[in-house]
């Protein structure tokens, strides 16, 4: 009897937070974990003290523990320090392939949508091609043609992602453009071009933004597995897709080392997506 | 019929002095924040109680209360309430059960939206007969919806059988609604504002009908409604309320006829079908003010019109072609505006009210016919000359929530056309935004708020102002107040009919509303499938209609010549609350403050 | 519930008559139509972009010097291949071999392209099916409970899963089940990939990042449904709670998801790449990463266009079966 049925689909703690108007803690936590990623990129050095690339032969498959917190791989590298060293590698590059995906997508889905006709039906089909190729598969075939290293596969991803970019951007534009405010920007003496810019782009551009956060985290987690699959930079660089390839060997006897970079992607895509529904959220309210 | 009678179970008559429905100092809160205060009233046998308010008033949240719909631990109910002499509150959800649909019928405000849109009517009637005891049997089951359905006067109720929802229109999924309420015999019937999406000649059969079930079913009836002509001419009893809490209750003639709360009488002021004078003092200003000069005449059966009208609209035709069928939206319209008078273009929905109005303005295209405003010829193809044309010419949209650009502070929206006809200096266009905002009785401090931080009715003084800024001759007002609760709607028409006497605009007038329009036009045509069916004087027609058409509308109205102001949204435009759109002030809808739904003129 | 206006002019006609006069079949000619431009599209546009490869395995291996080809030989070779033409004709020489149903031969190992796509068929089609199934299964199972548990923390559990689960990489998810089931528990052994075990373990490997987005939407839409006046009106009608989701919330909130679940196919066909990798199963995914390693253009070009194949038809399936669940875009001819 007692079923949720008909209550609005939110939890208790967002009821809480959109009543009283604050943050709610698990965004401020995961936004607490994409500053502490950031730091790492951009001053490895001040996290840890170990060397990357050099080991300690005779510490070699230490467990995690006070010395070294996250343990060490069959060189004796200090694990942690190997994932915060990579973490620069992985955050520029998904945040390259986010702005091809943001930038050519939303070119094409503006254009498509606002222009219609001809060039809204070859962007279309332009678009279904690149939806219909499953987008780990392109990345892959892009590339095998670019050639493996990490900036490439970046690429890569960026461009799978350009057909989702493209729908929402064209959908959007869509919506705007047949909006009663639209209507009266044009009895009002507005230009095409001063629609498109002063009303139409900057209305639409919001969803695609929260879209664009969200795509973050999933770039991460295929420039990961293109790494996974050794289509990235090679060792001894420590991209947190390869780390966790590195480590399958020794998945037996020291599982931390595919267990600790798989559960830090895991944690740093998660805290990407709660802020971006939690933006997504903001907007709609 | 007799099915009906036959196997529905009789109601469970109670003693007379025991109410059906009693509810005792009802108080609802959301959290910290109490949104009914104590409310106390009731409903007996064969009897009519009416709620009356306007948005945030919580009448919808009594109604939900009652029918326990609010969802348990989001809304906390306190007070007492009975039905049939039993208290409600204390039950729990299984035994609540029982008395849903059972004893407490409920008849919802959109029946568009009411019925499943992926299932037939069918299914769905024959899933509520399945819940009436006794009903086990599918041949019993269809019989009972048989019956229902031809009690609430569905002709060929194996058709609507096997429809789904949107192959009906709005009336006859009203009517399956109630008859699925009145299936398995309830003592009380909860009905929402059960007209309000409906339009005026519908409106009038389903409260009819309403009536009918009343007397001869002997069923009670709780009426939501914000409008004072409804509840006046179908309630027994009224109860007024004003942000959760009694204003006024009592019978409904005394209440009417003698209001004791300062709340009611201001209430009944604002109503248009109550108050056909209200305006009559600016009116006659205006016209001293403004005289009629040269040649006004309005236009004549041959389709001469007056050569110094400011609007000519002579013979215009559009039809819309899909790949399926035709629809003539305007045949051969015809109509003259003379300088500083408002012209009424009323109708119901299809009728190509909007379909004209919009032609005027340049965005429709029209097959035949010329449209002129002052000196300029309207034509939609030349862009040039359009945009020369509209600096004359602006409109007021239906729904100023979706007409306002949401990104834009308050004073960009209004100097947005100042800008883009480059019209003076910077400071000179600072200056005309102030004049604006003054103009339409906004204050200034609220020139840097965004249309989402202020209400319905500031909202649509915001896009007065924006329609203002270039001074215009002629305004277009498309339903500019429908969308707004009565209080709310004075206001805005006080604002237009003085801006009409100041400055000598000239108005085209769209509404389905002919209370309003009585109060505010000078003259109308009535439109009906794209045809014009009269035309005239608004005195003359409402003292003596000659078309059949114009006199079903005029009947249609609930009292005096007053039409039903259309679905006031419980929206977050409460009259006490302005400017905070997240308070909550609309408990009966949670998650609800959404933009209104734009009318469709036509559908196709 | 929704006292939003609804405006006297929004209800009185009804909403709209689609494709009356085209109908069913009409509809399925047309988009049959449309899906094999997409695919024929995708041929080009996979063709293009490998063509950008530097090189090409035929020469790397003629001009190993051991292999001790002379300059004629190579000049045969590359020929008898079409490498000595320029892109454009071979693109259309290929394609045209392609509609015959002649993929070419394999520039590895010459075989023919047909016979190692075809081979990996039914390892990845077993890995495919048993993951969209458990998928479909997981995503139904957290979007009903998200409706019939009662409100709380459990409710609150359930509604973060999908986030949770598609944050994880699923070669994280991979290891780890091949660790505690396969090493620690010994279900399965690793060296019978293609077993019933090991097959389930892939395939929820593949399905829980899948599920999420099936679960996700089928969420949403489901609140969605909950807020309507259908949902509150069957409510007050005396419809137990459970009923009013299984009956009035349930067939609405498909709609959103049948798309979901055709948009996911995609997921699944390059998942298994990971999937086939982790799990040691010869499917089309290794296939795809042997052509890779081996720059072997025509059997990566027929993988891809495979699998888009595949989800091109699956969606035009599923764009069928919406015309069936929604009365709304059936033809029809009633109209008032």
């Amino acid at each position: 009897m007692t079923t949720a049925a008909l209550t609005p689909g939110r939890t208790a703690s967002q009821a809480a937070a959109r009543r009283s108007g604050t943050v709610p803690v698990s965004v401020v936590v995961s936004a607490a974990v994409i500053a502490v990623v950031l730091l790492w990129s951009l001053v490895p050095g001040l996290v840890t003290g170990h060397d990357p690339a050099v080991g300690v032969p005779d510490d070699k498959f230490t467990a995690p523990g006070a010395r070294y917190w996250l343990g060490t791989d069959h060189l004796g590298r200090d694990l942690l320090t190997r994932i915060v060293h990579g973490s620069a590698s992985s955050m520029t590059s998904a945040l390259v392939a986010v702005a091809i995906g943001v930038i050519v997508g939303g070119v094409l889905g503006l254009l498509g949508g606002y222009l219609g006709g001809w060039v809204d039906a070859v962007i279309g089909r332009l678009v279904d091609v690149l939806l219909a190729i499953p987008g780990f598969l392109l990345a892959v075939v892009v590339v095998t043609a670019l050639g493996y290293d990490t900036r490439n596969a970046a690429i890569a991803t960026g461009i799978s992602a350009v057909a989702v970019f493209a729908r929402l951007m064209r959908a959007e534009v869509l919506r705007v453009r047949t909006s009663v405010f639209i209507e009266a920007a044009r009895v009002n003496g507005g230009s095409t071009l001063h629609i498109l810019t002063r009303h139409v782009l900057p209305n639409a551009l919001r969803p695609v933004l929260s879209l664009a956060v969200l795509q973050f985290g999933i770039a991460i987690l295929v420039i990961a597995g293109l790494a996974f699959l050794g289509y990235g930079d090679p060792p001894p660089a420590s991209d947190w897709g390869l780390l966790v390839s590195d480590g399958r060997e020794h998945l037996l006897h020291a599982p931390w080392l595919v267990l600790a970079p798989g559960c830090v992607i895991a944690v740093v895509v998660l805290s990407v997506s709660r802020i971006s529904r939690w933006l997504d959220q903001e907007r709609n309210r | 019929m007799s099915t009906l009678e036959n196997t529905l179970p009789a109601p469970v008559r109670t003693a007379p002095e025991e109410p059906l429905l009693q509810v005792r100092d009802l108080s609802v809160a959301y959290g910290p924040t109490e949104v009914v205060h104590g409310v106390s009233f009731a409903v007996g046998a064969g009897k009519a109680l009416a709620l009356i308010g306007e948005s945030g008033s919580g009448k919808s949240t009594i109604a939900r209360a009652v029918l326990r719909l609010l969802g348990s631990r989001r809304a906390r109910v306190d007070g007492s309430i009975t039905v049939q002499g039993r208290e409600v509150t204390t039950l729990r959800d299984r035994e609540f059960l029982p008395l849903r649909g059972r004893v407490l019928g409920f008849v919802p405000q959109d029946p568009g939206s009411s019925l499943n849109p992926v299932r037939s009517i069918g299914s769905q009637a024959l899933e509520a007969a399945a819940l009436v005891p006794g009903a086990g049997r599918r041949e019993e089951q269809e019989a009972l919806v048989r019956g229902a359905f031809e009690r609430v006067g569905l002709p060929d109720p194996q058709r609507i059988i096997e429809s789904f929802p949107h192959q009906l229109s709005g009336g006859q999924l009203q009517r399956v609604l109630i008859a699925l309420a009145i299936l398995p015999g309830p003592t009380l019937l909860v009905a929402d504002e059960p007209t309000s999406a409906l339009d005026v000649t519908v409106q009038k059969q389903i409260l009819d009908l309403l009536d009918s079930l009343r007397r001869e079913l002997g069923i009670g009836i709780l009426l939501i409604t914000h409008d004072l002509s409804i509840a006046a001419q179908r309630a027994d009893e009224v109860v007024v309320l004003q942000q959760g809490r009694i204003q006024e209750a009592g019978p409904t003639s005394s209440v009417f006829t003698a209001p004791s709360a300062e709340y009611t009488r201001s209430l009944q002021a604002d109503v248009p079908g109550l108050n056909p004078d209200r305006f009559a003092d600016l009116r006659a200003e205006r016209d001293q003010k403004h005289p009629l000069t040269g040649d006004q005449r309005p236009v004549e059966p041959d389709g001469r019109q007056g050569a110094d009208a400011q609007v000519r609209v002579s013979g215009i035709s559009r039809t819309f072609r899909t790949r399926s069928r035709e629809v003539a939206a305007l045949r051969d319209v015809s109509l003259s505006i003379p300088r500083g008078r408002t012209h009424a273009l009323v109708g119901e929905s299809g009728s190509g009210k909007s379909t004209a109005a919009r032609a005027l303005l340049g965005l429709e295209t029209v097959d035949a016919g010329t449209l002129r405003v002052g000196e300029h010829e309207v034509r939609a193809q030349d862009r040039r000359a359009l945009r020369e044309v509209r600096r004359h010419l602006q409109i007021v949209h239906q729904n100023p929530f979706t007409s306002l650009d949401p990104r834009f502070a308050v004073g960009r929206i209004v100097r947005e056309p100042l800008d883009l006809y480059r019209v003076g200096t910077r400071a000179e266009r600072e200056e005309r935004t102030r004049w604006a905002l003054e103009a339409v009785r906004l204050p200034q401090e609220l020139v840097g708020r965004r249309p989402g931080a202020l209400s319905g009715g500031q909202r649509q003084r915001v896009a007065i102002a924006r329609a203002l800024a270039l001074r215009p001759k002629v305004l277009v007002l498309d339903e500019p107040t429908s969308a707004l609760d009565v209080t709310v709607q004075a206001g805005i028409l006080d604002v237009l009919a003085t801006l009409q006497r100041d400055l000598g605009l000239t108005y085209l007038f769209i509404s389905h509303d002919l209370a309003v329009v009585r109060q505010f036009a000078d003259t109308l045509s009535v439109l009906r499938r794209g045809e014009v069916v009269e035309s005239g004087e608004v005195t003359a027609i409402f003292d003596s209609p000659q078309h059949a058409y114009t006199r079903e509308l005029l009947a249609s109205v609930p009292v005096r010549g007053a039409a039903g102001v259309p679905g006031s949204p419980d929206a977050p435009d409460a009259p006490g609350s302005p400017g905070s759109p997240g308070s909550p002030g609309s408990p009966g809808s949670p998650g609800s403050t959404g933009p209104l739904p734009r009318a469709q003129e036509l559908q196709i | 519930m929704s006292t939003t206006a609804t405006l006297p002019e929004s209800t009185e006609a009804p909403r709209r008559t689609v494709r009356s006069s085209r109908g069913l079949l009409g509809a399925a000619v047309g988009r049959s139509a449309q899906a094999l431009v997409v695919i024929v599209l995708a041929y080009v546009l996979v063709f293009l972009v490998l063509a950008a490869i530097p090189g090409d395995p035929v020469s790397a291996q003629l001009d190993n010097p051991q292999a001790g080809f002379s300059d004629a030989e190579k000049a045969r070779i590359r020929s008898f291949h079409g490498l000595d033409q320029p892109v454009l004709v071979q693109l259309v020489v290929s394609l045209g071999h392609a509609v015959q149903g002649d993929l070419g031969l394999s520039m590895a190992t010459s075989q023919p392209v047909t016979q190692v796509i075809g081979a990996a068929i039914p390892s990845t089609l077993r890995l495919a099916v048993t993951a969209l199934v458990l998928a479909v299964a997981l995503a139904a199972a957290l979007g009903l409970a998200t409706r019939l548990l009662p409100e709380g923390r459990l409710n609150d559990l359930v509604r973060s899963l999908p986030t949770l689960f598609l944050s994880t990489p699923n070669f994280l998810i991979g290891l780890v089940l091949i660790q505690v089931l396969a090493v620690q528990l010994g279900l399965f052994s690793l060296v019978d990939s293609e077993g019933f075990a090991s097959t389930v373990a892939a395939a929820l490997t593949l399905a829980i990042p899948v599920s999420a987005q099936i679960a996700q939407v089928f969420i949403t839409a489901l609140d969605e449904s909950a807020g309507q006046d259908y949902a509150e009106v069957a409510l007050a009608r005396g419809l137990p709670p459970a009923q009013v989701v299984l009956r009035h919330l349930l067939r609405p909130s498909l709609l959103p998801t049948v798309t979901v679940v055709g948009l996911v196919i995609g997921e699944v066909l390059g998942g298994s790449l990971i999937t086939e990798t982790i799990f040691g199963r010869a499917g089309i995914g290794m296939v795809v990463q042997k052509a890779v390693a081996t720059q072997d253009v025509s059997v990566l070009l027929a993988a891809v266009v495979l699998s888009a194949l595949v989800f091109v038809v699956v969606n035009l399936v599923i764009d069928l079966l919406y015309l069936l669940l929604d009365p709304r875009l059936r033809p029809s001819e009633v109209s008032r």
